[in-house]
């Protein structure tokens, strides 16, 4: 059965972190195995459907059935070199950081680890930007639907992709900074 | 009937669900909370609780105190440097000529709460539930469950301590639907749970923890504050128990008042210890361990897609959470005062009685879905981490991948489990390995499919698939070590010899690499900023450096350390200018 129809939701683009971890709950509690009349393969099925739902390049894919990659999106395109240099500079900071024994060794690293924060600040904010435009194609192709062009939603399943895998990266490093 | 037992680093309790109701048993002193310590006698059976504290008390080298930081462990893992041991090998302690599991211990001490239960209700008592940290991996998960078997239990089900926290919490307000946090600061570990309360599902969404960090780390530290003050230097095992049972009455007093004083009498010599101490000074020297929980916070709430600000609540439990220090840091980090409904030391035991009703179906209508704390993997080609089922994943679970031979003919493949969230192999804790066997084909034509569950407990199991033949098996996953007994006990007879030197020779190299990476680090900053310091401060920097580059040619361990030290000391101010000059 396809996750939409297990969890009891319509088959749409725009589905609510809300109501995707509702039904998920009142479905789980009663699949569970600890229950009496649980069952752990339908609750694993259930879990799975949650899982893929919650993740909107993922529940596209449902929708639209391709499977990834197989365009680039033009803002991923652009965007792809100053996230990887900025994710390798970040790495090196961070490990010459934890590695900083002493004080002075330390304040040495405070200046670079500004100018980074301030970085990671900026694309941080264009992945929002991104992210934003994608949610508002969502909307846009959700009030059509069930008429939409499949290669509009590929690439928006795409975009999805990589604007969360990134913006997850980039926000690990952020955190690790702020954490050591 | 299955009980509930919270096997805590320093006390341990045990419960069952009585009419309708989850209690807490008492022993025979009417206490409920039993100190997780086993002092092994020469003669006679072990001593589990508070005769075993006051026996640690006299005999030091005979106790096993705080073992849940080594359960499920092996030698070589930061946690276990003060224990020496063959690298990689399960850690075992060394008590009265014997080599102890952590298994073994602990086993003792939930034999001990199974004749609390027992004598108290008139009644056998064979099921249980277990708590541990929501952080344990799946070894130490594992090792907890071998030691409830050990004690004579069915092990029903292994509980994350936070996840037992919640339902404690939830147990009155069903009909909620919340956001909650529980912030678990115990003896010896920490975990950060978000748990979304709906309606009777109790759903983790995230967990993050560490499990070496709690009031042990805070003791040792309060203990060398009161050693360095009363200017005691050399101290037997006996003084060392003594003192971190004093700093810990005194961090516990100092919970509710802003002084004491420290009296140990005959602590060296005739010399006695006597230090007034207050809460600022215990806050100021447990404030930058207390800080390192605010990581996992942040990393909780990352996972979980939340704001702080969307908390509804913060519950604080575990017995370190009694200190002002961690209330005014939780409530700084989450935005809101932390509810202090739960008693710290009883909640988790609780939730383990409450875990143990449902599984009876004593409870109905309420449900937890945890999950599994850490990613886990496989190695991939090229030593990275491919994961297979990420962190956060609602449990029980399952997945699968599918391998072929890569040549013709190839007989099998070895496949190694990695549980953890770095992107190199080597970075993350090896579970174990094994190997999948393939039919005799040509290349390409095998086709085994490898499922890898995790079940409730949180515990994998891998079952290997040949989809040509259509035959199953469970594959047996070997220890990261294989390594016979007697190999075992030649290699610790061996290191033992060698430990005093190794640690000496270690000490020195922890200090070398730590000079090799100051000195270049003093020249840097005296070329960029040495023109604004006073001329006698440079001067004695450079001096401090000289005494460094000596104290390392001498290969002398302390000089060395207080070469280090000293020039640590005399480039405070360079490092402050430093950092202004960083942030400006």
């Amino acid at each position: 059965m396809n996750p939409f129809d297990l969890l009891g939701l319509s088959r749409r683009p725009l589905l609510s972190d809300e109501e995707i971890g509702s039904a998920y709950r009142k479905l789980a509690g009663e699949s569970h195995p600890d229950q009496s009349g649980g069952d752990a393969a339908i609750f694993r099925e259930i879990s799975e459907a949650a899982a893929i739902l919650r993740d909107p390049s993922r529940r596209l894919r449902q929708l639209s059935g391709s499977s990834v990659g197989s365009q680039l999106p033009p803002e991923a395109d652009q965007l792809f070199p100053r996230i990887a240099t900025l994710l390798q500079q970040a790495d090196n900071l961070i490990k010459k950081q934890a590695a900083a024994s002493n004080a002075l060794a330390k304040a040495l690293l405070a200046a670079p680890i500004k100018n980074l924060r301030a970085d990671l600040d900026s694309t941080l904010n264009q992945l929002h930007k991104w992210k934003t435009s994608l949610d508002q194609e969502l909307a846009k192709i959700d009030s059509r639907w069930p008429e939409h062009d499949p290669n509009a939603v590929s690439l928006l399943a795409d975009s999805y992709t990589y604007a969360g895998r990134w913006e997850s990266q980039l926000r690990e490093r952020k955190l690790s900074l702020d954490c050591i | 009937m299955i009980a509930g037992i919270d096997l805590g680093t320093t006390n341990s309790l045990i419960g069952v669900y009585e009419s309708g109701f989850p209690t807490l048993l008492a022993d025979s002193e009417g206490k409920r909370l039993i100190p997780s310590v086993v002092f092994y006698p020469e003669n006679g059976i072990p001593v589990v609780g508070r005769e075993g504290l006051r026996m640690q008390a006299l005999h030091p080298e005979r106790a096993a105190a705080s073992v849940k930081r080594f359960i499920g462990r092996r030698f070589g893992e930061e946690e276990t440097e003060a224990l020496s041991g063959p690298k990689g090998s399960p850690v075992t302690l060394p008590i009265n000529g014997k080599n102890l599991t952590p298994e073994q211990v602990s086993a003792e001490i939930l034999k001990t709460l199974k004749v609390v239960a027992e004598e108290r209700l008139g009644t056998s008592v064979n099921r249980v539930v277990i708590t541990v940290p929501a952080y344990f991996n799946d070894a130490q998960r594992a090792a907890t469950r071998r030691a409830g078997e050990l004690a004579g239990f069915v092990v029903e089900r292994i509980l994350s301590e936070p996840t037992a926290a919640a339902l404690a919490y939830g147990l009155d307000r069903l009909q909620e639907n919340s956001k909650v946090a529980v912030y678990d600061l115990g003896g010896g570990t920490f975990d950060l749970s978000i748990l979304r309360l709906d309606n009777g599902v109790f759903q983790v969404l995230s967990t993050h923890g560490d499990t070496r960090l709690g009031g042990d780390d805070l003791d040792e530290a309060i203990a060398g504050l009161l050693l360095r003050e009363a200017g005691i230097t050399a101290l037997t095992l006996e003084m060392k128990v003594r003192l971190k049972e004093a700093a810990r009455a005194a961090k516990e007093l100092l919970s509710n008042e802003e002084s004491t004083a420290v009296l140990l009498p005959f602590m060296e010599g005739s010399k006695s210890l006597e230090v007034p101490l207050t809460r600022s000074q215990v806050e100021e020297i447990c404030g930058p361990i207390i800080a390192r929980t605010r990581a996992h916070c942040l990393r909780a709430l990352e996972d979980a897609g939340l704001k702080s600000e969307e908390i509804d609540q913060v519950i604080l439990v575990g017995g370190s959470t009694r200190m002002p220090l961690v209330q005014r840091l939780v409530a700084e980090i989450f935005g809101k005062q932390p509810n202090l409904s739960q008693h710290p030391d009883e909640a988790v035991a609780l939730g383990a009685v409450l875990q143990g009703a449902i599984l009876e179906g004593n409870l109905r209508n309420i449900v937890l879905l945890d999950v599994t704390p850490l990613s886990l993997g496989i190695e991939t080609f090229g030593g990275l981490m491919n994961v297979i089922i990420p962190r956060n994943t609602t449990i029980p679970t399952k997945a699968g991948e599918m391998f072929t031979n890569a040549v013709a003919g190839q007989s099998g493949m070895k496949i190694i489990i990695l549980q953890g969230e770095r992107e190199l192999a080597g970075d993350n804790w090896t579970l174990g390995s094994f190997q999948i066997p393939f039919p005799p084909l040509p290349k390409g034509a095998a086709r085994v499919g490898v499922q890898f569950s995790i079940d409730a407990d949180g515990i994998l199991q891998v079952l290997a698939r040949d989809t040509v033949t259509g035959s199953e098996k469970i594959v047996e996953i070997q220890s990261a070590v294989e390594v016979s007994d007697e190999a075992v006990e030649a290699m610790l007879a061996g290191s033992l010899e060698h430990a005093i030197e190794d640690m000496d020779a270690r000490i020195f190299t922890e200090a070398r690499l730590k000079a090799e990476e100051m000195l270049p680090a003093v020249k840097v900053a005296l070329e960029q900023f040495g023109s604004e310091l006073p001329e006698s401060e440079v001067l004695d920097i450079r001096e401090k450096s000289s005494e460094v580059q000596a104290a390392l040619a001498s290969k002398e361990t302390t000089r060395l350390n207080q070469a280090i030290s000293s020039l640590d000391d005399a480039t405070q101010t360079l490092a402050t200018k430093l950092i202004e000059r960083g942030m400006g």
